[in-house]
């Protein structure tokens, strides 16, 4: 790397000359697409035109705009399900680390319920919460429980001997190994199981959706199906692409600011923003 | 890169452990009372029976589902059929497929936007579009199964031929060994735990998807059976079925767990001096 920098027009030129082969891949890969199935090399019931697609997605994004409540929907359902399953996965791991007995006793049903399909409570789920958001909320929950529970209780016992003994040695108390030592060894690996949690939550939402609702995007997902309007179900695909990434992206980006000292770069950049607090301090 | 749930196996040997330190007693204890306080609460009128089955209507529900109907058999013959043909299939294809893009570092770069797509999307998703263009029946469940389980082999064999010891490579190309020895002998054998991680966590994948395959057909299978039960309200029946479905979860837990044993042996303890006494005896004989 050269410490000097490259002026923007190279660095476009640069990225450009990175994107050129993929677009020019996909360019062609559709346009075969299109090819084949104009000329009816695949039939168009089952796999549309990528022009057909295309106009699909415009008419459900833009001139009629109708996903966007059930986007909503869904997306929030698959927040709100794994922000209970992951505050009740950590409140749980947290108390099981703590306390030897209720660890013990606790593991037999987290496995229990691990080596069940999640997704085989979705009746059940539906006939307990209604036909709503709850049941999806709950699924999402349940679904997402597990590996933030596995994840956060592994971090939490596997702590590091050496440093514990330091920690020991030094007469720090039970709160202080907690705090200091035991939760920031804990967290990397809980925003492992984080991310796993928010997929599979999402895979809860929308399956829940597939079983019984009105709205969401599973819901549309399958009602274009049934319909064989392939084009508008594969343009509700898509949406589904959008929330896996928004949920992935966002919780890296959580991930990326608290467990800091994992990335050189942000380590360095928490380290400059202590030291200009404290230099602030000073000066008062 | 790899997909991995070892975590979990953490979690059931300290089970193991702690159900083998003569604790079982309580275990059962506490199992049995909170069963009693479901069964105390059920027959006292604190939970209602048509939503939260009874502890001993399900126990009865067994009995009707696999003896006196004996109606599970033929459900369960057509979901775990399915899941073991479409598990295999959906795996052999992601192996095969994560071993060319491994070894091509061209196909490897082209590909990879499209497999981040592919990460984010719920491949389950998919379903009801299978449906849609495979039609009911079998052809469809099996390629929603093969679907869920393409992508943990494909991402942990891709990522276990990428990550292969670069001095091994050296000493092994330093050595002419030709591309199917470094194949067979190198990349391979380095790669297979990865890649068993994978397959378990496909395994469990498709019987979730065959199970959502069942839900939306609603024709057979287990995932069917639970949803009649449930319209029916016949609750204990459905819990019957799900606790089925816990216990083939963990035969499929520990299956794979021999499997990894049999297939990964120089991972545990005492494989390696097993298998090449084994080999020893083989080679004796002339």
């Amino acid at each position: 790397m050269s410490d000097q920098p490259i002026p923007l027009s190279g660095r476009i030129l640069d990225i450009g000359v990175r994107f050129l082969p993929h677009l020019v891949l996909f360019a062609v890969i559709i346009g075969a697409w299109e090819i084949s199935v104009a000329t009816g090399l695949i039939t168009s019931i089952i796999i549309p035109r990528p022009s057909a697609i295309w106009s699909a997605i415009v008419e459900l994004y833009i001139t009629e705009g109708t996903i966007y409540r059930h986007f909503f929907i869904t997306l929030t359902e698959a927040v709100v399900g794994f922000a209970i399953g992951a505050g009740v996965a950590v409140s749980l791991a947290i108390a099981s680390s703590l306390w030897d007995p209720f660890r013990r006793y606790v593991t037999p049903y987290a496995v229990v319920l691990n080596v069940t399909p999640g997704i085989a409570l979705t009746p059940v789920i539906i006939a307990w919460f209604g036909y709503g958001m709850g049941s999806k909320i709950a699924l999402a929950a349940i679904i997402s429980f597990f590996p933030i529970f596995v994840n956060t209780l592994t971090g939490l016992v596997q702590v590091d001997e050496d440093r514990e003994e330091l920690f020991n040695s030094l007469g720090a108390s039970n709160v202080q190994v907690f705090r200091k030592l035991r939760a920031p060894a804990a967290l990397p690996l809980m925003f492992a199981g984080f991310k796993i949690g928010l997929t599979t939550a999402l895979i809860g939402a929308v399956v829940a959706e597939f079983a019984q609702a009105t709205d969401g995007v599973g819901v549309l997902m399958s009602r274009f199906s049934f319909q064989l309007n392939m084009a508008a179900s594969l343009a509700t695909l898509l949406s589904m692409t959008v929330i896996g990434l928004i949920l992935f992206y966002s919780m890296e980006f959580l991930d990326d600011r608290i467990v800091f000292w994992r990335r050189e770069s942000r380590r360095a950049a928490a380290s400059r923003a202590r030291a200009r607090t404290w230099a602030a301090q000073a000066k008062k | 890169m790899a997909v991995q749930d070892a975590t979990s196996e953490a979690l059931v040997d300290t089970l193991e452990r702690s159900l083998r330190n003569r604790r079982i007693a309580k275990h059962v204890g506490i199992f049995l009372t909170l069963t009693l306080l479901w069964e105390l609460g059920s027959r006292m009128g604190w939970l209602d029976p048509l939503f939260y089955p009874r502890p001993s209507n399900i126990i009865r529900s067994f009995w009707l589902i696999y003896f006196q109907n004996a109606n599970v058999w033929f459900h369960l013959y057509s979901t775990i059929s399915l899941v073991i043909l479409g598990w295999v299939l959906g795996s052999m294809l992601g192996i095969g497929l994560g071993a060319l893009v491994g070894f091509n570092t061209v196909i490897r770069r082209f590909l990879k936007p499209y497999v981040i797509v592919l990460e984010a999307t719920p491949r389950i998703a998919v379903a009801p579009l299978l449906i849609a263009a495979l039609g009911f029946g079998v052809n469809s469940k099996l390629a929603i199964i093969m679907l869920v389980c393409f992508f943990a082999p494909f991402i942990n064999t891709l990522s276990g031929v990428i990550n292969v010891n670069e001095e091994r490579l050296e000493l092994f190309r330093s050595m002419r060994a030709s591309k199917t020895q470094i194949l067979r002998k190198l990349v391979l054998p380095d790669a297979i735990p990865v890649i068993m991680a994978g397959e378990r966590l496909a395994l469990t994948a498709a019987l979730s998807g065959a199970l959502v395959a069942e839900f939306i057909q609603r024709d057979k299978g287990i995932g069917s059976l639970i949803l009649v039960y449930t319209r029916n309200l016949n609750m204990a029946s459905a819990f019957a079925c799900i606790f089925t479905l816990t216990i083939i979860g963990f035969l499929i837990f520990k299956g794979m767990e021999k499997l990894d044993h049999y297939i990964a042996y120089w991972k545990y303890e005492g494989g390696r001096e097993r298998m090449s006494a084994k080999r020893k005896r083989t080679m004796v004989e002339p």
